[in-house]
């Protein structure tokens, strides 16, 4: 593609008084913004405003399975859809999905498959499609995060609630929450998801070089991060509920 | 009106427990994944709820309102789908037939079977005459007929097997159905029937409530209809606040005169 | 309100069709009422321009990119607007995934051609340099929930997309483009505002607007597109068939409605300052 503006990158990610580029500290998260059940049309819905990432996720399940021959006869199947639209980045994507759309679909598959109780529904498919409309850095991140939103939105039973957000380093300090700069200009990137009914990862992916120290930083500063997105979301989930309730009560 | 006296038997059968307004639903919400208690060995995981992996603690698998029945938690939920269970009184739309069943879309994970030889409507008047062959006539339906029908047979492998055989049930003409989330159900129809007995003598329509979430009704004029679809909707929008009866008939009688319905 | 299921009931059907026989809808409206627009514009920061429109339950998140290539042959001097349309599976339990289906190149392509005929984007604007560097457009719809009428919420969708959009302006330097550091704006851009009216036809009975209810157990639709004195562009699609009266009538009344909401929406407000 020709453009007449290039996609240029700072040589320095770090301000001079140590704040990042957009005037965040090492810790500090984008602002996000969660909303559930925003497609009337679909099973469960959500939508999330991460920094400048903006994504839809819907739910559709337990239906049959098409084609059938996917179908499971000892558990259903979760399908992930994972989608970008053509102006969701600075070249405008082709329509038609790519590698790194599959890759990432299955990924997020993969990390919210053990929440669900798929052996109660043999023979079904749960689909979860995500649509990312706008696109700055951590959007797995943050497509897990309201995939999950999504699937408590349906009403489909869960163990827990799945939270994910990215680590890195830019200019040799360790960050939490990495923009599209920092994603694309840093040093590396380590997004991951947490499952909360045992605590555990379930979505890990690293690019980059980190030492056995600065992993082991990285980790504690991912669970904090984490921490404070899990209360959001069910802040987000909660909402709706118990505005109505106050509402009433006045 | 011969609809009209099929549906009022059809309140009694429809009374059982409205779990929004039991006493020990309490009005907190809970989401997935939250503990709902630590203490195993005074409580018992009930519905929507289960043990976690190390055992100490209780959590909640959805999004609902925590209830503690005697030694039990449960979760009321507050959104989901339906799953047939037997005995259940559904309405389906037909979708295919052949010449040994109906296939039926019930808003359920599978569609529903129906077999011809349970849409045979046993006439007794006719079988006094002696003629078995005239006593027994199959309903003949096509695609896109809406029926009211009981499940018989529902687990979860297969398709749930549906009948038209009973009291009350078979193909609806006229009125129109409308669709809420069939875990809004019982809060639909009230304790004992309350709620759905107050939309009736308030909007003077006929009202079906299926256990699968969709609502058949039919009023004298649209302007009952709609105002009884809208009451519906603000039910099932606000589910899980108390008082919620009284609220709702303060709410229609409003509408009523604001909008000068007869 | 209703349940979305490809076989419709017939209950539903007879009842859509006894109401709108007596002059009544199902959601109040009037026949010849629009269900309410809300128009957000500049909502994606990676687009050159970007709309968010909602018409009832139906809701279209429209964005505008922009590429530089090499112009036709026979318009040397003029760029290329080029519509798509994807129906999202997430939209609606209808749509499938895969590639554009019949329904989403209709969208586009009804879009495009009220867009195109109406001389509503300039393209002499769109040229850079003639014979070698002009701009390409991408208007992509993205329907995010299906409510019915996609083609009238398509079509101001892109309109103000287009409107809000801030395109850099390049120039020919040393045989490659270069950008001058100002910016095309929608008032450069835009010339003529053309608003698609769509309506929809059950037995002999035609209503501006059809909820997805209606849209799903109407024999059909016409749509015409139309700017301040003409009309530009006339899809019909279903099986109904219309009488020679009634397309003279509907064509009278799109002017009228399209003059109306044209006033009500003002998309002009929607510009962007071009520094």
């Amino acid at each position: 593609m020709t453009l007449l503006i290039q996609d240029e990158y700072p040589k320095k990610l770090l301000r001079d008084d140590g704040l990042r580029l957009d005037g965040r500290g090492l810790t500090d998260l984008r602002p996000i913004k969660m909303e559930v059940n925003v497609i009337k049309n679909a099973d469960g819905s959500a939508y999330i405003e991460w920094g400048n990432n903006k994504i839809f996720a819907s739910v559709y399940g337990p239906r049959e399975v098409h084609p059938h021959h996917l179908a499971k006869p000892d558990k259903g199947i979760l399908r992930v859809f994972y989608r970008m639209a053509t102006y969701s980045v600075f070249e405008r994507k082709r329509p038609a999905p790519g590698r790194r759309e599959k890759e990432i679909s299955m990924i997020i598959s993969e990390c919210l498959e053990p929440v669900l109780f798929l052996e109660l529904y043999p023979g079904t498919s749960f689909e979860i499609f995500i649509e990312v409309i706008d696109a700055d850095g951590g959007t797995r991140c943050a497509s897990t995060t309201v995939a999950a939103l999504a699937l408590a939105d349906a009403g489909i039973p869960m163990r827990s609630l799945v939270t994910s957000c990215a680590v890195g380093k830019v200019d040799g300090q360790l960050i939490t929450d990495l923009s599209g700069i920092e994603d694309k200009a840093g040093d590396s990137d380590m997004p991951c998801a947490i499952t909360w009914f045992n605590n555990e990862i379930s979505l890990l992916q690293f690019d980059g070089k980190m030492n056995q120290e600065e992993m082991t930083k990285s980790l504690d500063m991912l669970k904090d991060a984490l921490e404070k997105i899990y209360h959001m979301q069910l802040d987000a989930l909660k909402s709706k509920y118990i505005q109505i309730q106050e509402g009433i009560q006045q | 009106m011969e609809n009209n006296e099929e549906l009022e038997q059809e309140e009694e059968e429809q009374e059982q427990n409205d779990e929004f307004e039991d006493e020990e639903t309490l009005r907190e919400i809970v989401a997935p994944g939250e503990v709902l208690t630590d203490d195993t060995e005074n409580y018992i995981p009930g519905r929507g709820a289960i043990l976690n992996k190390k055992g100490d603690k209780i959590i909640s698998v959805i999004i609902g309102l925590k209830q503690i029945k005697k030694n039990y938690i449960n979760v009321i939920p507050l959104r989901g789908f339906y799953t047939p269970h037997i005995g259940d009184k559904i309405i389906g739309i037909v979708l295919d037939k052949n010449p040994v069943k109906y296939v039926c879309d019930i808003n359920a994970k599978y569609s529903g079977i129906l077999k011809i030889k349970n849409t045979v409507k046993r006439n007794p008047k006719i079988r006094m005459r002696g003629n078995s062959r005239e006593s027994e006539i199959p309903e003949k339906l096509f695609i896109g007929d809406a029926i009211i029908g009981k499940v018989i047979a529902a687990d979860r492998l297969n398709s749930p097997e549906i009948t038209l055989a009973g009291k009350y049930l078979g193909k609806k003409m006229g009125g129109i159905i409308i669709q809420i989330d069939s875990q809004k159900v019982p809060r639909i129809i009230g304790r004992n029937g309350s709620m759905i007995k107050m939309l009736k003598n308030l909007t003077n329509c006929n009202i079906f409530v299926a256990q699968n979430g969709r609502i058949w009704l039919k009023g004298f004029d649209i302007e009952h209809e709609r105002l009884l679809i809208e009451a519906i909707y603000k039910i099932e929008n606000e589910a899980h606040t108390t008082g919620l009866t009284d609220r709702m008939e303060g709410f229609i009688k409003n509408e009523i005169e604001r909008r000068g319905i007869k | 309100m209703m349940d979305i299921k490809r076989v419709i009931s017939t209950i539903e059907k007879n009842y859509i069709t006894n109401n709108l026989k007596k002059g009544e809808r199902i959601d109040g409206r009037g026949l010849w009422d629009y269900r309410p627009f809300c128009i957000k514009t500049d909502t994606i920061s990676s687009a050159e321009g970007s709309a968010d429109v909602t018409l009832g339950d139906t809701r279209i998140i429209t964005g505008v990119k922009y590429d530089i290539g090499e112009p036709f042959p026979d318009l040397p001097n003029e760029g290329v607007c080029t519509i798509m349309a994807e129906l999202l599976p997430l939209a609606s339990p209808l749509f499938e995934r895969g590639p554009p289906d019949e329904e989403s190149i209709e969208l586009a392509r009804v879009v495009d051609r009220g867009i195109r005929h109406a001389d509503c984007v300039q393209t002499q604007k769109l040229c850079i340099k003639e014979e070698k560097a002009v701009y390409i457009l991408f208007v992509d719809m993205y329907v995010i929930n299906h409510g019915g009428n996609m083609i009238d919420c398509g079509g101001v969708s892109a309109l103000a997309a287009l409107i809000s959009s801030r395109i850099p302006k390049g120039e020919w330097v040393d045989e490659v483009p270069r950008w001058t550091g100002k910016y095309l704006n929608g008032k450069e851009l835009i010339n003529e505002l053309p608003l698609a009216i769509t309506f929809g036809k059950i037995d002999d009975i035609i209503f501006l607007d059809p909820s997805l209810p209606e849209e799903l157990v109407s024999d059909g639709r016409i749509t015409l597109s139309v700017t301040e004195k003409e009309i530009t562009s006339i899809q019909k699609s279903g099986i109904a068939t219309f009488t020679i009266e009634e397309i003279k009538m509907l064509g009278e009344k799109a002017l009228e409605i399209a003059k109306n909401l044209r006033e009500e929406l003002n998309i002009w407000q929607y510009v962007k300052n071009s520094t």
